[in-house]
């Protein structure tokens, strides 16, 4: 900056003149002054003895001596750079009520800014907050998925800077929405009028400009109407940033070898540093190391193209259980991302019931060495359901999966579900009338329960046509279509809450006539089909991993025995609380803020410790590249690197101080003392 | 001006009447040959006593001890001292140093020679006074008894301020007009810029019991002075530019205090006696209480 951006001139030339003729003033004064007064005195022996030493530092002596000139030049040269206007480059703040939106969410963790951005976003509030003229007021709201008031609206600087200084940063997503929201409430009263239509009275609207700190890596904003809120969009992060963060980190027992862990790991490269056309020929290199329990087990390096993504697995033998880390050595600007966990939770057995009036062939194909191992199968009368004990097992999930075949209960239990037979106790589920010699067109092969399943040779006598709810998957589709065209399916699965029913839309065995309805049965394909079935519904297929991580900020379900009421989950600091089982039956954790690997330990002997991980696996995120412009409603807030300049004046701080220096060189006058 | 006026400023009725009871003492003639002198002058003896000795032949017989021959039937000689008076002598320095002060140092010079001189005067002592500055032109002379207060306050009325001859030199003339043992006053500033250790030492050499009476005025020892200053010497007019500070003003204290520190301890080396004092010190005071301590007079 200039030196004439500092200063501004307050005087005519004349004045000017005037100012400086004071100097030379002052300094004829002085030697006029310095005439010394005569005095004779008995002897002058003494003062000489006195004076002697002192003439060894002669210059100080004299500067002594000299002390209340040197403070009354200064005196004029400070009253000249008063008059001079003396003032730095501040921002301007606009309006008078002032909210600030602090971003949280974890890429405001990133460091390229020298600082995270979260810290500089609170130095520039700061600085903001200490412009506040004593009747401006201000509001600070910081938000990730979730908002939070960190302070009302107030003019107390102190309790602001207090707020401020207690935001910390999390790992969460962002999400402006609800943050909106809540600085709407003051400044569009007539959206309350709106809700609570029979409230008369409107409120004022309090117009406020709307400070937005963020990087803009927050979902766009849909239905919203900013009103009286002004908003100012100040873009948190440089062009200059990168980040390589692990987008997805999975542990899967191999189908075939369930002792073998397949780990796959996802990494992608973010960047806007290289535009030219070299940029997809530049590539990067990542190191990655994988973890369990700490030991390093693999290490590798992933090369992708600048901005790309890259991919790693690794195969482990004969692990039970543990804590899978991978780590991404490389640096970058945003540390959040470059840990990903994964937990293997020892092998348990899934919990099956059995409900049929007599099914040999599922009987047989359940009682296989091979689903002895991944399954303890109880097997019961349909009476059984209408007992108590039923009733408290099946909601409090108890089990992994219930078979009913050619019967129903009157709720859906807390559990995955197959229906052989019959429809669930639910609207959603449709069945067309039952038809004869259905043609099987089509398997979805891809589906986990119909993996390795041929079903080319197998014939059905009678079938209902179903129609799952929305969101259902046909396994198997038929030429059937009764009574409409959407009515194909003989095999169908569908998401229930947490959890998934299938309808098998025939009978194996058809319980009035004894009589096998199909051939299925004694197909290869049947026991395969029982064994997709056990593993996928009974919790130990494919997503069985998937199931132990859960998003930063997202809450867990955590299901065990039914006798236990409280279980214990330590943190990934070790901070450990205690959870008491929902009115649902099971435990739900919220407090899933850190990254990390939390560990369930529940309060049984024998029982087997448990853990889920927390990962952030978030593009948005993991995309530091902080955005140019935020959408909001139907508005546009282009962000601003740079604020509106603003002189703040300094010529009071420079009076002061020439005040001071009067006060001193009266005191030093008056008192005869020197430095 | 009168001698009666001249007396009652150099020296007050009341003065008078404390000083008669007073009298000089000679600590080196008190240590040495005339031990009991003066206690048998109070009782009125005319002979003094002084000691016994053997008798050895030729001796003067009108001296034998004869009640102590027929005692013990020796023959001892009886000692007797001369009768011997003392002699007082009063050094004044009259440098022009000495004119300043309220009253000025001179003038209180003056009244404590006058005191120690009429102390000398009523018992008998020869009592001369000497000024430094005008030895040479109008030597004092020696005074002896009452009647000659008039002729003593006359002299010291007479002394002005005068040239400034170098202490030493002073010193040195008076020493060699003066070598009689006794008692030495002097009364000075001893602000000279030669310094004083020489003038000493030939005090030391005549074997008097010396008295150095350093008097200042109240100005050298805690000056009032403020602001840019030259200073000019009234005898030399040599200058010294100050500035006065604080510092500077406690500096001179320091300066003045290792003056008279290595003074006094130059005069107590050296067996001589030293008593800074103060113009502002009443001159009763001074000699009633601080000399008496001193044991010049009692």
């Amino acid at each position: 900056m200039s030196l004439a951006a500092f200063f501004t001139n307050a005087l005519y030339w004349w004045q000017w003149l005037i100012l400086g003729a004071i100097l030379p003033l002052i300094l004829a004064l002085y030697f006029l002054k310095l005439k010394r007064h005569p005095l004779e005195v008995p002897s002058t022996y003494l003062w000489h003895r006195t004076i002697e030493d002192l003439h060894v530092n002669s210059l100080w002596q004299r500067l002594r001596q000299s002390i209340l000139l040197f403070l009354q030049l200064l005196l004029i040269a400070l009253m000249m750079l008063t008059c001079l206007r003396p003032s730095w480059q501040g921002r301007k703040l606009s309006g008078d009520r002032f909210i600030f939106l602090v971003d949280t969410s974890a890429s405001m963790s990133a460091t390229d800014l020298g600082q995270t951005r979260l810290a500089a976003a609170k130095d520039q509030i700061a600085d903001l907050v200490e412009q506040m003229k004593s009747s401006d007021s201000a509001m600070i709201i910081s938000f990730s998925d979730i908002s939070r008031i960190e302070q009302g609206f107030t003019n107390n600087r102190r309790r602001l800077r207090r707020a401020l200084a207690d935001i910390k940063p999390t790992h969460r997503v962002s999400n402006l929405d609800e943050a909106l929201r809540h600085a709407a409430g003051l400044a569009n009263p007539a959206d309350s009028r709106e809700r609570e239509s029979d409230v008369i009275s409107v409120a004022d609207a309090l117009p406020a400009t709307l400070y937005i700190f963020s990087d803009g890596n927050v979902p766009d904003v849909s239905n919203f109407s900013l009103g009286n809120l002004e908003p100012v969009y100040t873009r948190m992060g440089s062009d200059d940033c990168e980040n390589v963060g692990v987008v997805a980190f999975s542990v899967e027992r191999h189908p075939e070898n369930l002792g073998r862990l397949q780990i796959f790991g996802r990494l992608e490269h973010f960047t806007r540093r290289n535009t030219s056309e070299d940029a997809a020929a530049a590539t990067v290199d990542v190191e990655v190391d994988v973890y369990l329990n700490n030991d390093l087990v693999d290490a590798q390096r992933v090369r992708m193209r600048e901005g790309g993504t890259g991919g790693f697995d690794v195969s482990l033998d004969n692990i039970e259980s543990g804590i899978l880390k991978t780590e991404i050595r490389n640096a970058d600007h945003l540390d959040v991302d470059n840990v990903a966990y994964a937990s293997i939770n020892p092998r348990r057995r899934a919990k099956v019931l059995l409900v049929t009036p007599g099914n040999e062939p599922l009987e047989l194909a359940m009682e296989t060495t091979q689903v002895q191992r991944i399954a303890e199968v109880t097997r019961e009368l349909p009476s059984f359901l209408s007992k108590p004990i039923y009733g408290k097992q099946a909601f409090d999930g108890f089990y992994d999966l219930i078979i009913f075949d050619q019967c129903a209960p009157q709720e859906m239990p807390q559990a995955n579900t197959l229906f052989v037979g019959q429809l669930p106790p639910l609207d959603s589920w449709s069945a067309g009338k039952k038809q004869e010699i259905p043609q099987i067109i089509d398997t979805d092969r891809a589906h986990p329960l119909m993996q390795f399943v041929e079903l080319g040779n197998v014939d059905i006598i009678e079938a209902w046509p179903l129609k799952p709810p929305p969101g259902g998957t046909v396994l198997i589709d038929s030429d059937l279509a009764q009574p409409d065209a959407e009515h194909s399916a003989i095999f169908a699965i569908a998401p229930r809450d947490e959890f998934e029913d299938a309808v098998l839309g025939f009978n194996i065995i058809d319980m009035a006539s004894g009589v096998a309805n199909t051939d299925w049965h004694i197909r290869v394909s049947f026991p395969l089909f029982v064994n997709n079935l056990l593993r996928y519904m009974g919790g130990r297929g494919g997503r069985f991993e998937a199931r132990t991580n859960v998003k930063p900020g997202k809450p867990i379900v955590v299901r065990t025995e039914a006798t236990i009421t409280e279980i214990d989950v330590e943190t990934p600091r070790g901070e450990r609380s205690t959870i008491t089982r929902g009115s649902l039956g099971h435990f739900t954790f919220a407090d899933t803020d850190q990254i990390g690997v939390y560990t369930i330990h529940e309060q049984v002997p024998q029982s087997v410790t448990r853990r889920f991980t927390v990962n952030l696996f978030n593009r948005e995120e993991s995309d530091i590249w902080p955005q140019p412009k935020l959408e909001i409603g139907h508005e546009t807030v282009a962000g601003q690197l740079t604020w509106e300049p603003m002189r703040r004046e300094a010529w009071k701080y420079v009076l002061i101080v020439a005040l001071a220096v009067l006060l001193l060189e009266w005191y030093i006058f008056n008192r005869r003392v020197y430095l | 001006m009168s001698s009666a006026e001249a007396e009652t400023q150099l020296l007050s009725p009341e003065l008078l009447a404390q000083l008669e009871r007073l009298e000089l003492v000679s600590r080196k003639i008190f240590r040495g040959r005339m031990k009991g002198e003066r206690r048998s002058k109070r009782k009125g003896k005319s002979v003094e006593f002084a000691d016994f000795r053997n008798y050895v032949p030729g001796d003067d017989l009108r001296f034998i001890d004869w009640n102590l021959y027929a005692r013990l039937d020796k023959l001892f000689l009886k000692m007797f001292l001369e009768e011997e008076d003392l002699h007082f002598y009063a050094l004044i320095d009259n440098s022009l140093s000495m004119d300043f002060g309220q009253p000025t140092k001179l003038q209180y010079a003056k009244q404590i020679a006058a005191a120690l001189g009429f102390i000398g005067l009523c018992r008998s002592d020869r009592v001369k006074i000497e000024v430094i500055g005008q030895a040479l032109r109008n030597p004092g002379s020696v005074l002896r008894g009452r009647h000659s207060l008039w002729r003593m306050v006359e002299y010291l009325e007479g002394i002005q301020p005068g040239e400034s001859i170098p202490l030493v030199d002073g010193v040195k003339s008076f020493c060699l007009r003066n070598s009689g043992k006794g008692i030495l006053v002097l009364i000075s500033d001893l602000m000279d810029k030669q310094g004083y250790d020489v003038a000493f030492r030939f005090l030391l050499a005549q074997q008097m019991d010396v008295y150095v009476i350093h008097v200042l005025s109240p100005e050298e020892l805690d000056p009032d002075v403020k602001g840019d200053l030259q200073l000019i010497d009234c005898e030399d007019q040599d200058q010294a530019e100050i500035t006065v500070s604080r510092p500077l003003l406690e500096r001179y204290k320091r300066t003045l205090a290792t003056f008279v520190d290595s003074t006094r301890e130059f005069c107590a080396r050296r067996g001589m006696a030293y008593l800074l004092t103060n113009t502002n010190v009443p001159v009763e005071q001074l000699v009633s209480s601080y000399l008496r301590q001193r044991g010049l007079v009692r």
